[in-house]
């Protein structure tokens, strides 16, 4: 066997030592980058047309703040929630982070998240709609620039002069708007379509049959009559009166719509800006009321918006609020509400003569007003996936809603329970 | 200061940014991975988190999830040999097409078949996943409308959404087996096929006496690799099957692991899994190298 020079070998093992005791060192200064107190990171996940809006308020707030930087970075939802908890754990991460309010649950949880309540006059949260501030274990956590995030009725004015109030009107109306224009058997438009893949795009349907997913504790409620209604009602609409296509995912779905292929969609107030840019000329209404049981499909509500992150330091917290204090103005939330149909949460911009008297602001305020809050807490996360499987195995013919709805509880528990043992 | 010992500390210098950085990106984070696979890292112990033995690692094994660990291990080596196995039919058999002296345009053919490669995974993905849809997807429409049959549900039903998934890992893999390949073969002296000539062997006989031999100290780490790498490869399966779908039944390991971790916030079940995968494949790639004497010489 060929055996290493000494030389090599002891020099091999002082490299290595060498190493260990850098990295050694670098572990144990934490790796921290120093804290720049006048530059403001916020990581976000806005689309496209909101994030320009954002650059430009960040602009203008940067030349009225001289000395003070603003950096916005970008990042998927999932990959935001994700990296922020690894950041923070760490010690670091942005100063602000935004997003819907359902992700203040694990991060308070996790204990990465700031109470603000302290850091704001009360006088200036009484200017905010209750609703667009988030508290949880009786604390804000959340302060939200846009309120929504809500699903509606969104139809093509070409093709629906007047939109559906009633289950009955939405199957007659998508009867009658589901064509095979080509005779070949399958329908070259539709009715209604959303992405049926998601649960949250679901939530309407149990409500409006009387179901929810969770008590205010966070026991799941997801074997209910409500789910099972709910669920056959979905399954009637795309095989018993073939209104909806037989799949469809958000890009299907959304491509259905802006294609004109479909009359009807049921998607969220980020969607709206994107189907007037494809120049379709769109109303949005409320979702319908279920006649049998006389209640109002509500989707659920949540605002969006900042949270702070517990480690920016006590010193650099004045700046962070002044540019949160910024972003919360009215004029900037009007400015986004004008260019993209978002609700505001100062009171002042909600009063303003422009949300009052724009149509699809109106109705989105009556879905807001008919929804339901978003559960924060962090059980909410295993409820949708246990919802997922057998939402999609009832769509795919494999169970009956009355299985799913027995599985979904059981697996909605066993989930739980794995996350907080 | 003495030459010797400027030479010592010179080499020192210039080795030890390489240590750091393999201390910073693969010792810390494994050695981390196997401390907090024995403990009871989750969502209400993240910061607090306390060693708790090999309990992750029997959950791993005994846990009745929906499916279960053996379930979607067996998948994970359906999708693995399935894809390994076209990966490296498909590149061989195109290599040595290219490899023919009176093949024109080599260039551009190369470079189209190399094209599957260079297209982000992240839009492959995407763009076979709405190929796959029931109504408007390309597949389905070739499939009713010129082969007369009817459509497959692709994304519904467990099966076909597997299927579907391997197809495009498939399309994505197989350049990289095609490249590796033909490297191999240009490498191979035309004088072995010439000599193999006068001596009267057919087409089939110099394919497996000559080139099959003379590729494959090439051709075994790179089907080690890709065994790897497809194994573990989260982007194909998580996107085309968008997380799972339907019903959690298209999952292999690793896009499991990622859901216990950054779904459900399991992290020390997440690290658990993860290590065993990790033997697992360490397992496969010693016996793999060991049993087809891969690092031997060819000649």
């Amino acid at each position: 066997m060929l055996t290493p020079p000494l030389s090599i070998v002891r020099r091999s093992v002082s490299c290595f030592l060498l190493g260990a005791l850098a990295v050694g060192a670098l572990v144990a200064s934490g790796c921290r980058r120093p804290v720049n107190p006048n530059h403001i990171v916020i990581w976000h996940q806005m689309r496209v047309d909101e994030r320009v809006i954002l650059e430009a308020q960040l602009k203008r707030f940067m030349d009225q703040n001289p000395g003070i930087t603003a950096e916005a970075i970008y990042k998927e939802t999932e990959e935001l929630r994700s990296g922020f908890i690894v950041a923070a754990i760490a010690g670091q991460g942005p100063d602000l982070v935004y997003g819907p309010s359902d992700q203040v649950g694990p991060f308070e949880v996790m204990g990465i998240i700031a109470p603000l309540e302290s850091l704001f006059d009360p006088k200036y949260l009484d200017n905010v709609i209750p609703k667009g501030l988030t508290y949880f274990k009786g604390h804000l956590y959340q302060i939200a620039d846009k309120v929504g995030n809500h699903l509606t009725l969104v139809y093509n004015k070409a093709l629906v002069q007047t939109p559906p109030e009633t289950d009955v009107e939405l199957i007659e109306i998508g009867k009658r708007l589901t064509v095979d224009k080509d005779g070949d058997g399958k329908p070259d438009q539709y009715g209604l379509c959303w992405n049926y893949t998601e649960p949250f795009f679901f939530i309407p349907f149990l409500t409006g049959f009387g179901g929810w997913v969770m008590t205010d504790d966070g026991v799941p409620t997801l074997d209910s009559e409500g789910m099972i209604r709910a669920l056959e009602f979905i399954r009637d609409l795309r095989d018993r009166y073939k209104i909806i296509p037989s799949e469809a995912d958000y890009n299907i779905a959304d491509a259905l719509f802006k294609d004109g292929k479909s009359a009807m969609i049921i998607n969220g107030d980020w969607s709206w800006a994107g189907y007037k840019k494809a120049g379709i000329d769109i109303g949005v209404a409320p979702l319908p009321k279920i006649v049998s049981t006389g209640l109002w499909c509500a989707p659920m509500v949540s605002p969006k918006g900042f949270s702070l992150n517990a480690n920016v330091p006590e010193e650099k917290r004045p700046i962070v609020l002044t540019l949160l204090r910024f972003l919360m103005e009215p004029e900037q939330q009007l400015e986004t509400a004008r260019a993209l149909s978002t609700m505001p949460t100062r009171k002042e911009a909600l009063n303003s003569a422009f949300v009052r008297n724009d149509e699809i602001l109106r109705n989105s305020a009556l879905q807001i007003e008919r929804g339901k809050p978003m559960p924060v807490v962090p059980e909410l996360r295993a409820i949708w996936d246990a919802m997922r499987p057998g939402y999609q195995a009832v769509l795919g013919g494999s169970k009956t809603p009355r299985q799913a709805a027995k599985e979904m509880q059981a697996l909605a528990l066993r989930k739980i329970q794995e996350m907080n043992e | 200061m003495t030459n010797r010992i400027q030479h010592k500390l010179f080499v020192t210098f210039l080795v030890v940014p390489s240590f750091l950085i393999l201390f910073a990106v693969v010792f810390y984070p494994f050695v981390y991975n196997v401390v907090i696979s024995f403990s009871n890292m989750n969502l209400r112990h993240i910061k607090d988190w306390t060693i708790i033995g090999p309990q992750q690692y029997i959950k791993v094994f005994t846990e009745p999830t929906q499916p279960d660990f053996y379930t979607i291990f067996a998948k994970t080596i359906v999708w693995t040999v399935v894809n390994v196995f076209f990966h490296v039919v498909i590149g061989v058999f195109l290599a040595l097409v290219l490899n023919q002296k009176d093949v024109k345009a080599k260039p551009l053919f190369r470079t189209l078949l190399i094209l599957p490669w260079a297209i982000p995974q992240y839009i492959v993905a995407l763009t076979w996943r709405g190929m796959f849809n029931y109504e408007y997807g390309a597949l389905n429409l070739i499939i009713t409308k010129y082969m007369h049959l009817p459509a497959v549900e692709w994304l519904k039903s467990p099966t076909e959404a597997f299927i579907g998934c391997i197809l495009t890992n498939v399309w994505l893999g197989f350049p990289f087996m095609m490249v590796i390949a033909l490297g191999a073969l240009q490498s191979i002296p035309h004088e072995l096929y010439e000599a193999a000539d006068i001596d009267g062997a057919s087409w089939w006989h110099k394919l497996w006496r000559i080139t099959i031999p003379l590729i494959r100290p090439v051709m075994i780490p790179a089907i080690t690799l890709g065994t790897v790498w497809t194994f573990n490869n989260l982007n194909i399966v998580w996107l085309v099957s968008n997380g799972g779908e339907p019903s959690d039944q298209t999952h292999i390991l690793v896009s499991f692991v990622y859901k216990a971790a950054f779904n459900l916030y399991r992290y020390g079940y997440a690290a658990a899994l993860s290590m065993v995968i990790f033997i697992i494949l360490l397992g496969f790639s010693l016996f793999f190298m060991k049993r087809t004497r891969a690092t031997e010489a060819a000649y």
